[in-house]
């Protein structure tokens, strides 16, 4: 994780380097297309989830470098999702970006509160996405 | 200050103390929030700051004690009303009290307002033993500052409304189109976008005036709030351009929302009494869809290229975003 923050930095080095991995958490068919269109051309390796539930166990089989977190869906919302990912053992190391329509002051508090590495209002493109990833050393 | 300018934020004791603490960074949290804020292109708009303060400072709100002032001001003078045999010359005094009271813009300084209701208090004072009666004048006064009132409620309400024609202002219509851009990525419905720019305005202005310019911009914002659908945003984008929001909307029921407007226009002309006689005001429309995952000012570029075209070829006509040869 260490190692591939540092490495991340440094610009050029891109082709012999392992692709990053993003679970994109989102019960929107179409935020999830999109996210993996955009993750993958930024060069990501892209998993995804419809909910909160599903993303878990997908952390506990394997933890991503990123998680792009939406807010509201159905079985577990985003916010339970990166309480339960916090508390498991390896759970502190995969960076959390919220993506969601939520605007207000009062969610974007809870998420940092609760351990959000970042915020990501929608609509996103690619050039919020990848500034967002930059700011968090994510972008090879 | 400064940032205080740069993201259009009134300058209220409130917002100076969030951008003060920004700053200087006391508080990680609330410099976090206002980053993220930032990043994402938010806009400062009344709620967002009254959210900021009311998190971040204290549970009382700038506008709730604005209006709380302006209440107690309303009370003051009800109850000068209740109170007969005041001097006229006094009144006189009074009512130039009031006058000044009522013209001058309370709503952004708390300081101010309160000043004023001293100064009518001290007023109401010096008449309240007086004998001649002057009830009738102390109610028109009442009345003013009802008027007063109800302005100040205005003022913290319509910051998202453009002033001359009542319509979103481009603010607002920045912020309409995040969230349903944002609301339509989720959903996966379609977005369409209206960009609408009157034919020959610069015509209009420089022939008849612009008073008259003003008068033809307002009764096109009339029309097109009577022309678009229920769920359909109207904003003045800027100058002489006007646009539409459609959610669940495709380009082909835009197009059709579009050609209502422009037929409303045709069959409900602005009747002026000018010399030379005006020729009927007409518009140009271009029409384009959000793609989910482009950037906002893309979806902007591809309509206002469809109206572009509207322009050259003929004005007074529809054009959708397509491939142009």
């Amino acid at each position: 994780m260490l190692n591939s923050i540092e490495c991340g930095i440094s610009e050029g080095a891109v082709s012999n380097e392992v692709p990053r991995s993003c679970l994109v958490t989102d019960d929107s068919a179409m935020v999830r297309k999109i996210a993996r269109r955009l993750l993958t051309g930024l060069g990501f390796n892209v998993d995804e989830a419809e909910n909160g539930q599903v993303a878990l166990e997908k952390c506990q089989e394997r933890m991503p470098d990123v998680v792009l977190l939406d807010w509201n869906m159905p079985v577990m919302d985003g916010l339970e999702f990166l309480q339960a990912l916090r508390r498991t053992e390896d759970g502190k190391n995969p960076t959390v970006i919220f993506c969601t329509t939520e605007t207000d002051v009062e969610h974007i508090q809870k998420a940092i509160e609760c351990g959000a590495n970042e915020y990501l209002m929608k609509p996103f493109d690619r050039d919020s996405l990848s500034s967002k990833l930059a700011v968090v050393h994510m972008l090879q | 200050m400064a940032t205080l300018e740069r993201f259009g934020v009134p300058a209220t004791p409130a917002n100076y103390a969030i951008w003060y603490e920004y700053h200087a960074g006391q508080s990680p949290n609330l410099q976090r929030t206002i980053d993220v804020l930032i990043s994402n292109q938010a806009i400062f708009d009344e709620s967002t700051l009254q959210e900021l303060y009311s998190t971040f400072f204290s549970s009382t709100k700038e506008a709730q004690a604005v209006r709380n002032t302006s209440l107690q001001a309303l009370e003051t003078l009800q109850e000068i009303v209740g109170v007969a045999d005041f001097a006229r010359d006094d009144a006189h005094q009074f009512g130039a009290t009031l006058r000044g009271f009522a013209s001058k813009n309370l709503g952004t300084s708390l300081d101010n307002l309160k000043n004023l209701i001293e100064n009518l208090v001290l007023d109401s004072k010096k008449m309240a033993g007086r004998s001649e009666y002057v009830g009738l004048r102390m109610r028109e006064s009442a009345d003013k500052i009802e008027a007063l009132e109800r302005n100040l409620q205005d003022a913290l309400r319509d910051s998202s409304l453009d002033g001359l024609t009542g319509v979103a202002n481009r603010r607002s219509f920045d912020a309409i189109m995040r969230k349903t851009a944002g609301e339509a990525m989720n959903s996966g419905d379609d977005l369409a976008l209206l960009m609408i720019d009157i034919d020959h305005f610069k015509r209009v202005n420089d022939t008849w005036g612009h008073q008259t310019g003003d008068t033809v911009l307002q009764h096109l914002a009339v029309t097109l709030q009577k022309a678009v659908r229920g769920g359909d945003h109207v904003a003045r984008y800027g100058g002489e351009e006007f646009a539409v929001i459609l959610p669940r909307t495709d380009v082909k029921a835009a197009v059709n929302v579009a050609e209502n407007i422009r037929q409303a226009l045709a069959r409900e002309p602005l009747q002026l009494d000018l010399e030379p006689p005006m020729t009927p005001i007409t518009v140009s429309i271009g029409a384009a869809c959000y793609e989910p995952g482009d950037p906002l000012a893309e979806w902007v570029g591809r309509t206002d290229a469809a109206l572009y075209h509207a322009k050259k070829e003929g004005r007074d006509r529809v054009e959708f975003d397509r491939v142009w040869n």
